[in-house]
């Protein structure tokens, strides 16, 4: 039996399915102790059901791993801090923490309601900032710590109809270089992961959406252009083996990163760099000169990711 | 012919710094100008009427159109009458453009729930109920200007920032998301990354740099550029010339305009099978790792 994590205690959020329930199966088969994170609720963030972790613990303990159920919620201050306090009241310490909890509510940003903003960004961003927040506390007084978060394409690339989950995501992503210049000091990573995979998130995605984003030739679901049978058959177990080599004493000079995982893929995403520039000697634009250098040169030739239609 | 001509923009945290001189340059470009600002303080607090109302009054003495909105971006409520100011007071809206913002820098360990939310609900969000009315106007004239406020500090990372590099990173995403949602309609939405002096950067600063050294925060490099600097490229992104500009981030200070890349892999490993750990340890060093930037190592262990 691999022992990569052996003695580490991981707390894995939204684990009861999916993604998540893939990193907490193998964190826990390679001797990691497992917080098991998961509310139960439905995509859309509804309901609740506590043996939605249960389920996943169960299968863990099975298989001859170590591991607890948690069904507090990750989008309150109180919650992320009962979350990290249960894998210090059952195993003593905190290790790892990896953040999949996440919901969907796709809406053109036309039609989009509060409701839908508010729900999103309340359990991905802010649901990410609670266990982490906690979690760092920790961190910082034993100078080491693994903070493992989830970003998406539809953040860093963008897919229509998806402003709530594309604000949030990429606010992850934000988030996670933060926490990885204020931690890194203390021996602390922070990376995170755009995942794809075929999960219950993407299935939930509303027709009326697919069929928008076919008509209107705008980006497919896998996010490059490419074809959404792309995603079929991505194995959401697929995502787990490399968020585990992060989480070991291996990876602990990996920080501050973004990765594409899927199937059995890894890449480096880029850092923000500069593609072109133009610039005035005088340091203050006039309005002509800076007109003239944009259209030539700055934007000559730029993807439209959603050209124009006409009616 | 101005590169505004006869259009109509809100601007939001138009009171002073980028904003201001955003709302000036346009409304000198010919545009009518909703210059929104709840004149609060940088951390949010407080409210003065008065700082919309002088730069709608210095936009008038100049020979241009300007009215003063004091409604809150961080509302859905305050968002449609935003964008209810611009077509009570002009008869239609063309351009938005969301600078509002505060900041409340922590270290991560240390940031309170009240700082996260409200850094969030100012920039993010009152970037989305602005925008999310305009563009319900956008899509059924079939044209419009998005133009938002993203940040270094949330493309980069910058210690102390977590509430903050998280909305603005936030933002990035939104805006190419709407990008995506609203192109087909004949509107464009760019995000802005600047960097210029202004009372959010250094002019309060002695205060706010010396609460964030008490916090272990370390100071920011120096930062070029003027707060008017960053208005022409917004003004020339709001314009009609830049209909083919759409869902980019633009990173601007004093005379310098960057395009900024899109996200892309940069290294890839494959394999036929699912990965093991081990192999992973085994590969990723030689492969990816190889010259893998870390912006903050740990120091040598304590002796």
């Amino acid at each position: 039996m691999p022992n990569n994590l052996e003695g580490k205690v991981a707390i894995v959020t939204g684990s009861g399915r999916g993604v998540g329930r893939g990193v907490a199966k193998l964190m826990a088969e390679e001797g990691a102790k497992v917080v098991v994170v998961d509310p139960g609720v439905n995509v859309d963030g509804s309901g609740f059901d506590q043996s939605i972790a249960e389920v996943v613990v169960g299968e863990i303990r099975d298989a001859g791993g170590t591991a607890v159920a948690c069904t507090e919620s990750v989008a309150t201050m109180a919650g992320g801090e009962r979350i990290v306090q249960a894998a210090i009241d059952n195993y003593g310490r905190l290790d790892i923490v990896v953040c999949c909890a996440g919901i969907l509510r796709d809406r053109m940003v036309f039609n989009m309601t509060e409701q839908e903003w508010d729900d999103v960004i309340a359990v991905h961003l802010k649901g990410t900032f609670t266990v982490v927040k906690h979690a760092c506390i920790l961190f910082r007084q034993q100078r080491s710590g693994r903070v493992i978060t989830f970003s998406s394409q539809s953040g860093l690339v963008g897919n229509s109809g998806q402003a709530n989950y594309g604000a949030a995501k990429s606010g992850i992503a934000g988030l996670t270089k933060v926490v990885a210049k204020d931690m890194g000091r203390y021996g602390v990573t922070a990376n995170s992961i755009a995942p794809r995979a075929t999960t219950r998130m993407i299935g939930a995605i509303p027709e009326s959406a697919a069929e928008i984003r076919a008509r209107g030739g705008v980006a497919s679901l896998s996010g490059d252009g490419g074809d959404d049978s792309e995603l079929q058959n991505l194995d959401p177990d697929g995502i787990a083996p490399f968020v585990c080599y992060l989480a070991t004493d291996y990876a602990g000079n990996i920080n501050g990163q973004t990765f594409l995982v899927y199937g059995n893929t890894v890449s480096l995403m880029s850092q923000p760099r500069p593609e072109r520039a133009i610039w005035t000697e005088s340091g203050h634009w006039e309005m002509d000169d800076l007109s003239q250098q944009a259209r030539r040169y700055l934007t000559a030739g730029v993807v439209n990711p959603a050209p124009a239609q006409q009616r | 012919m101005p590169l505004l001509q006869d259009k109509v923009a809100i601007v939001t945290g138009a009171g002073r710094g980028i904003g201001r001189g955003v709302a000036k340059l346009m409304a000198a470009e010919g545009a009518s100008v909703v210059v929104c600002d709840l004149g609060a303080n940088v951390d949010g607090s407080g409210a003065d009427i008065s700082v919309a109302q002088q730069v709608a009054n210095e936009i008038t003495a100049d020979g241009g159109k300007a009215v003063a909105c004091t409604e809150s971006v961080a509302t859905m409520s305050g968002g449609e009458q935003i964008v209810q100011t611009a077509i009570d007071h002009f008869g239609k809206l063309d351009i938005v453009v969301t600078v509002a913002g505060i900041l409340r820098d922590r270290m991560v360990f240390n940031m309170s729930e009240q700082e996260w939310d409200d850094v969030i609900a100012v920039h993010l969000k009152g970037t989305f109920t602005v925008v999310k009315h305009a563009s319900i106007l956008f899509r059924q004239q079939r044209s419009g200007r998005i133009i938002t406020f993203s940040s270094t500090s949330g493309l980069y990372g910058n210690s102390g920032q977590a509430n903050y590099g998280a909305a603005k990173d936030g933002i990035a995403g939104f805006t190419r998301v709407c990008a995506r949602d609203l192109g087909r309609y004949g509107v464009t939405a760019n995000a802005i990354s600047p960097s210029a002096s202004t009372r959010m950067t250094t002019s309060v600063p002695d205060e706010a740099r010396a609460l964030r050294s008490a916090r272990g925060i370390a100071a920011g490099g120096g930062l070029r550029g003027e707060p008017e600097d960053v208005a022409p490229m917004v003004a020339w992104l709001a314009s009609d010339e830049a209909a083919h500009v759409n869902g980019h981030v633009f990173h601007v200070t004093g005379g310098l305009v960057t395009l900024l890349n899109e996200p892309e892999s940069v290294k890839t490993i494959r394999k036929d099978s699912r990965w093991s750990v081990d192999e992973l340890a085994a590969v990723f060093p030689a492969t990816i790792g190889i010259e893998l930037y870390n912006p903050a190592p740990a120091p040598p262990p304590r002796a």
